[in-house]
């Protein structure tokens, strides 16, 4: 959910850009992080875990955890709440440990 | 590349050792793991308490563009989305950004690297919705975006009750704060705040589980008795989407153990730190922290820690400039460091920092939180001649910007500043100044000779939903009971973005009534207790995250006699992920202490490698200087 009114802060926001995720298309701001995008189009789910396969979201959201690794442009382990936003970006969930796709 | 001080972190520690050793005549470059300077800071939409010195009254995000304007003044390179992966020996820091490995040799280093959140154990405590509340701050107060709707906030200190605060300011719900201790670790005003929006405090409850298939839809608590267990009986079911972690921070000193500083655990402290002399020097030489990753404290002990660690630095490389005496800068930044820990609340900072061999030489205030000053006002009050200030602050914390907002001198703390304000009222005009300085949203306009039949309030408001002159609202005490219906009378602005907003009672609530809640607040701090279905066996949850490692595992492999985080690590891989043990280890130091009967001081915690963060090995394959064998290269290997 975006913040519609805020009474301290004023957010400024990139181009809005469209951007995959498992396919279907979304849009975000260009920028602003990967996990905020899917957290504004309602996605909490970013990978299934390495060993049972249970969903996993954000944590920190600072890079510390890698709770939010996922594959971004075919790579593996990119952790989504430091990766920008680009225009076109292919987002999809990681299983596991994540394959190189070639 | 070579450089005389290197300061690893850009938060407040690091930008303030910076600015520091830049302006003794050092050469300096900063490093910061984030695009923009500023670590905690960048998040606080709240005004700072603390000491006007250190900046107290303004909120953390202009700290923040305060400091990095003089980082910037004074001539420090700044290395930005760049991270210290590394400290290796001959004084090396290995930096990497998105695409480069490079390595610097430093003459000298200073870690300021900050924290990292505790973790909490509970059942389901990996599904999506459970968030660290730095997580939270970040993707509300940064990128404008909230993560769930209807948060459930697990610690009343100060982060806990701040970010609780926060989340009802930015639209969300927060459906209760629960606290396993009995009493608030945070200031009294910050709760104060929540309670006024209607949001209860449960001390001596916890979560016990998250409850949720795909994500979280709701939370289950529980009672705790003295022990700290779980009664039965007491667990209830509440509906919420996120479930936000704030159970304190650890220091963040991995880069300090690679480097072989002498680490010590200091509960006081928040975890394992690396022992420093007053200085801020470690035990290897050449080598300084400051800030959080040297104890938890505040943003303002951070900032005067890092300039002591900044000017030493400097010095003892010699430098000097002309018209700038060092010395005396050092001494006064010395004298107030201990003033700011001079108050019950810097109690465990000083403790623990005594244990190091740091003395303490100021006059200690009494140990006790609240003050027992009844007279808050010195004179009898004059409270029919129009508004007078009432000011609700009764615990001895280490904050004083309310002194000098008052333009009439009627405002005063006696001593040290950990003492509470107290009100000339003879002298008070009812001009509001304090209203809006208060970073603790502290202080009250009290009129009892409003009318014939009521008293107007003002109360400080900071909230995107402003009501209108004529609106009624539901008035609300500090201690969160709902008083009655109030009618706005006047709201008046204010530049720094706060209002207050006056409203009228009947005169026998004059005393009480300090908030009020708008229909648009109104949901947070509702909710329904569910039962919750007794299922049993099913208390299992995944200790380690990265590497799904649950919590009988690692029981089972204490019982079998492996009694280190390093053994167990070895055979169930738990620590060995990416987060590189953040999320687990200190539960599991936890269950081998308690297991074992030994202190967590006894303990030792698992090996910190080298890279500190995941890196792509093609960043490392960019490095262009040949590695030059240092006598540690064997520790760069991963
Ligand atoms: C909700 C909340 C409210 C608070 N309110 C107050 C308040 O009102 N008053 C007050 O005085 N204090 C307050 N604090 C505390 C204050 O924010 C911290 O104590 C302070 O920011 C610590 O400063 P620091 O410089 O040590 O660390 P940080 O501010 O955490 O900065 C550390 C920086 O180092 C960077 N870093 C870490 N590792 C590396 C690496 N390997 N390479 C490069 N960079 C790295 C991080 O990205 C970060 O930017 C609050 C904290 C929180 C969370
Ligand atoms: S959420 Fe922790 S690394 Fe992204």
């Amino acid at each position: 959910m975006r913040i519609k009114e805020h009474p301290i802060l004023k957010f400024k926001k990139g181009r809005k850009v469209e951007f995959y995720f498992e396919g279907k298309k979304m849009t975000g701001y260009e920028g602003e992080s990967v996990a905020a995008a899917l957290l504004a189009n309602g996605v909490k789910v970013f990978r299934l875990s390495k060993r049972l396969n249970r969903p996993r979201g954000f944590f920190c959201a600072i890079g510390r955890c890698a709770s939010c690794n996922m594959l971004i442009d075919g790579q593996p382990n990119t952790r989504a709440c430091i990766t920008p936003l680009r225009e076109g970006m292919d987002v999809r969930k990681q299983e596991g440990r994540g394959r190189i796709e070639r | 590349m070579k450089e005389e001080v290197v300061v690893i972190g850009g938060g407040p520690g690091g930008m303030c050792a910076a600015i520091e050793a830049a302006r003794c005549g050092a050469s300096v470059t900063l490093i910061e793991d984030k695009p923009v300077l500023g670590g905690q800071l960048v998040k606080q939409t709240h005004m700072f308490f603390g000491s006007k010195d250190e900046f107290a009254g303004v909120r953390g995000i202009d700290i923040a563009k305060i400091l990095a304007d003089e980082v910037e003044r004074q001539g420090v390179k700044v290395l930005t989305s760049t991270t210290a992966t590394g400290i290796f020996d001959g004084n090396i820091v290995g930096v990497t950004t998105e695409e480069r490995y490079s390595r610097i040799v430093a003459e000298r280093i200073i870690v300021a690297t900050g924290a990292y959140e505790n973790p909490l154990g509970f059942i389901n405590r990996d599904l999506p919705g459970v968030y660290g509340a730095g997580g939270v701050q970040t993707l509300m107060n940064v990128e404008g975006v909230l993560p769930g709707e209807r948060f459930v906030m697990v610690g009343a200190g100060n982060i806990g009750l701040i970010v609780s605060y926060q989340l009802i300011q930015a639209g969300a719900e927060v459906v209760c704060v629960v606290e396993a201790l009995e009493r608030i670790g945070g200031y009294e005003v910050h709760a104060a705040k929540l309670r006024r929006l209607g949001v209860p405090i449960l001390l001596r409850h916890t979560v016990v589980a998250a409850l949720g298939k795909e994500s979280v839809e709701g939370a289950v608590i529980a009672q705790l008795d003295e022990k700290g267990r779980v009664i039965d009986d007491s667990k209830f079911g509440v509906t919420c989407d996120a479930i936000c972690i704030a159970v304190g921070l650890s220091p963040l000193v991995e880069l300090l153990v690679q480097a072989g500083c002498k680490m010590m655990y200091v509960s006081e402290l928040g975890g394992y730190v690396a022992w420093h002399d007053e200085n801020q020097r470690t035990s290897v030489e050449n080598i300084y922290v400051a800030g959080d990753s040297s104890g938890i404290e505040e943003a303002s002990t951070a900032m005067l820690a890092g300039r002591i660690a900044g000017i030493c630095a400097a010095l003892s490389l010699k430098k000097e400039r002309r018209g700038y005496d060092a010395e005396e800068a050092l001494k006064n930044y010395r004298e107030r460091l201990s003033f700011l820990r001079a108050g019950p609340f810097g109690e465990k900072a000083r403790r623990g920092k005594e244990s190091f061999g740091i003395q303490f030489s100021l006059p200690l205030l009494p140990s006790e939180r609240t003050s027992s000053k009844k007279k808050r006002h010195l004179t009898a009050k004059p409270f029919h001649k129009g508004p007078v200030a009432v000011i609700e602050c009764n615990e001895r914390i280490p904050c004083n910007p309310c002194v000098d907002s008052c333009r009439f001198g009627a405002i005063r703390i006696e001593g040290n500043m950990n003492e509470v304000p107290l009100l000339e009222p003879l002298l008070c005009r009812g001009c509001g100044e304090c209203v809006i300085a208060c970073p603790g949203l502290a202080i009250f306009l009290v009129d009892k000779g409003f009318s014939e039949s009521e008293a107007e309030i003002g109360v400080p408001y900071e909230m995107a939903d402003v009501p209108k002159v004529g609106d009624k609202v539901m008035v609300t005490s500090s201690e969160g009971d709902v008083l009655c219906e109030g009618r706005v009378t006047r709201v008046r602005d204010s530049k720094k973005k706060r209002r207050i907003v006056f409203f009228g009672v009947p005169k026998r609530y004059a005393d009480k009534a300090r908030g009020f809640l708008l229909p648009s607040l109104a949901k947070s701090g509702r909710f329904v207790k569910m039962a919750v279905d007794k299922e049993g066996g099913k208390e299992d949850f995944l200790l380690c995250i990265c590497e799904d490692v649950w919590r009988s595992q690692v029981e089972a492999l204490i019982d079998a006699g492996y009694h280190s985080f390093d053994e167990l690590k070895r055979i169930l891989r738990c620590g060995m992920g990416a987060c590189q043990g953040k999320t687990c280890q200190r539960l599991i130091l936890n269950i081998l202490s308690r297991k074992l009967g030994v202190s967590m001081s006894s303990l030792r915690p698992h090996k910190a490698r080298s890279p500190v963060r995941p890196t792509p090995l093609e960043v490392f394959a960019s490095c262009e200087e040949v590695p030059q064998n240092t006598g540690g290269s064997k520790r760069e290997s991963h």
